[in-house]
């Protein structure tokens, strides 16, 4: 997951005691500029399960596989008509838009309008998300094979001082940034994006006072999926694509929702960025083979804590 | 405590049972190796039941039990002699899970679902780091013994496995564990030591899968960790109960036997088929048979969570 001129900036501090740059490459703006690209793109994407699954609780454990979908989308398109990823990430998020549509046409209109069973809702949206993510996965690993696969796109290093930056990881920050403000302006001031976030603040309240849930709900699926397909985009400017890269996203994209709280934007942000430091430093103080058991440690201690107040406080309403 | 027993179903399952344990005098190797994986699959998901099917704590994690048990049989490999090792995988796999339960049961519902997840995914990272550490990338298990034997154990397991099941559904303390299923806080006004009834399904739904794992790392006759705590384990078992449905030892056979029937057909041949296929039962069964194939054959049943 992590960005590889990363990876070996990690491998040089490795052993800090050895290494006297240790502190000064600490310091110094290389993993801040890293944390930041790693942090802006989880937020995107929590941003994504941020809506479906604040305004519908459902437990989306398919979303980094949607990102995965982008990824692939943009990489087609680079490799055989030669559209750059900026442009094909409309293409990658309408595809996903779709199939958000599709997957909540087909699948949990159903679920969602049964309220008998609104206790189980979360229980099974999450084995029902688990099982189109194998699909996605396999379906993926069966028509591309599994071979990572990358593509060289805007390659080039800017440098300012001695902060070396590809100008991949710009492009791909930059659109991140770009994105966040457009999904806040229209959260805060578009009637959808405000009925949005009634929705997720309260289901009942916002159906009284005439918020069309069924049509807000499909928006947010497809929002919440359209996102994740432009992230998938993004990353596949800068890293390796498999079918089976998405998981570690799901993951993120949880910690990050959970860490900032449903439908609280500014918080999200700021989780998704903490994750990405918390990666990239992490990762430098120690070592790149604990990249994985840093982030499910962070998964679980956040899950823990936050679970306590955050279900104890919904189960009562 | 024990539930009475219908006759005609003890019969079949003594009857099965003495079938199954003759199956090495056929000397058919492949025969063997299908009832080894169906004994493993009914061992891990009769113990899964215990926990998930009945207190609604559905775990996502049994590979991790599964795993501690594998290492332990590698490390201990050489050591001590299998018969010591195969309880001690279980019995630490047992404490693992009674000291790593006793926060995580606070989290409830979904939450407890992607905990126990991630506490596996976590054990796995774990272990493959520590592994790194040592120098050591996967352990050889040499001389282990034969297929035949460990298929008699794993018998054993399973048949355990599933009277544990059996007989705790019938028990006090299994009607105790299904009220923490229906409403946790109202079975604990009425009485039930719910903190404590949880913890006990945990450690009950533990030991032996860490014996199966352990057993298994002998079959595999190596240990590597991303193998061994493959969440796919995981996945499998979870499979199983949704397709077999029912919180008694029916759904678990129910489903273990669809499943290895499902990956004899298609794994080998087709992989990537086989796991969509597979996505697409776990859906089928969640949104359109919730009650599993136990409810479809045999008509009535307990509602059961998920």
């Amino acid at each position: 997951m992590l960005p590889p001129t990363c990876d070996a900036l990690a491998a040089r501090l490795d052993n800090p005691q050895q290494n006297g740059l240790a502190v000064s490459a600490l310091l110094s703006g290389q993993l801040l500029f890293a944390a930041l690209v790693v942090g802006s793109v989880y937020v995107i994407i929590a941003l994504g399960l941020n809506l479906v699954f604040g305004t519908m609780r459902l437990l989306d454990a398919a979303h980094g596989d949607v990102v995965m979908l982008g990824a692939y989308t943009s990489f087609w398109l680079f490799t055989l008509v030669g559209m750059p990823p900026l442009l094909s990430m409309l293409i990658a998020g309408g595809l996903c838009a779709g199939l958000g549509v599709a997957v909540y046409r087909g699948l949990f209109r159903r679920l969602l309008a049964d309220t008998r069973l609104p206790r189980r809702l979360e229980g099974n949206s999450l084995l029902v998300f688990f099982g189109i993510s194998i699909i996605l996965q396999n379906f993926a690993a069966l028509c591309f094979d599994t071979t990572p696969r990358a593509y060289l796109y805007l390659d080039g290093v800017i440098r300012v001082g001695n902060l070396a930056m590809t100008e991949n990881r710009l492009a791909e920050l930059a659109t991140a940034a770009i994105l966040c403000v457009i999904i806040f302006l229209f959260l805060r001031f578009h009637i959808y994006g405000l009925a949005i976030k009634a929705l997720i603040q309260n289901r009942q309240a916002a159906a009284v006072v005439g918020v069309n849930i069924e049509r807000i709900q499909l928006l947010s699926f497809a929002i919440g999926f359209g996102l994740a397909g432009i992230a998938g985009s993004l990353i596949s400017m800068t890293e390796q694509i498999t079918p089976f890269m998405g998981f570690p996203f799901t993951i993120a994209a949880f910690v990050t929702v959970i860490l900032g709280g449903l439908g609280n934007l500014i918080r999200g942000m700021a989780a998704g960025m903490f994750l990405g430091f918390v990666e990239i430093y992490g990762v430098a103080l120690t070592s790149s083979s604990l990249d994985s058991v840093l982030i499910y440690g962070v998964f679980i201690v956040v899950l823990y804590l936050q679970s306590q107040d955050f279900l104890g406080g919904r189960q009562k309403s | 405590m024990i539930p009475p027993i219908p006759t005609r179903d003890a019969l079949i399952f003594v009857g099965v049972i003495a079938v199954a344990a003759l199956l090495p005098k056929l000397g058919n190797e492949y025969l063997v190796a299908v009832a080894l994986s169906f004994a493993m699959w009914v061992a891990l998901a009769q113990s899964w039941t215990v926990l998930c099917g009945m207190t609604g704590y559905g775990s996502f994690g049994h590979a991790a039990f599964y795993g501690i048990g594998a290492y332990v049989q590698a490390l201990a490999w050489g050591i001590v002699s299998p018969w010591l090792s195969v309880p001690l995988a279980g019995i630490a796999s047992c404490l693992f899970a009674l000291v790593v339960g006793y926060p995580a049961l606070k989290v409830r519902g979904p939450y407890f679902v992607m905990l126990s997840f991630g506490l596996a995914e976590f054990m796995k990272y774990s272990i493959i780091g520590i592994e790194a550490r040592l120098g050591q990338f996967s352990r050889l298990i040499i001389g282990a013994p034969s297929p035949n034997d460990l298929f008699l154990v794993m018998l054993g397991l399973a048949v355990a496995a599933t009277l544990i099941t059996f007989v705790v559904a019938g028990s006090r303390f299994g009607y105790g564990l299904r009220a923490i299923r229906e409403d946790e806080q109202a079975a604990e006004t009425v009485g039930i030591p719910v903190a404590r009834y949880k913890l006990i399904a945990f450690g009950l739904s533990t030991f032996i899968p860490g014996m199966v794992g352990a057993v298994m790392a002998m079959r595999l006759s190596y240990f590597e960790p991303s193998q061994a705590f493959d969440p796919l384990i995981s996945f499998n078992i979870v499979l199983m109960a949704m397709i077999g449905g029912s919180d008694d030892a029916r759904g678990p056979l129910l489903g273990a036997l669809f499943f290895v029937g499902l990956s004899e057909l298609l794994w080998a041949r087709a992989p990537q088929v086989y796991m969509i296929v597979l996505g697409a039962l776990l859906i089928i069964f969640v949104l359109f048979a919730p009650q599993g194939l136990a409810k479809l054959l045999f008509g009535k049943t307990r509602p059961r969570a998920s």
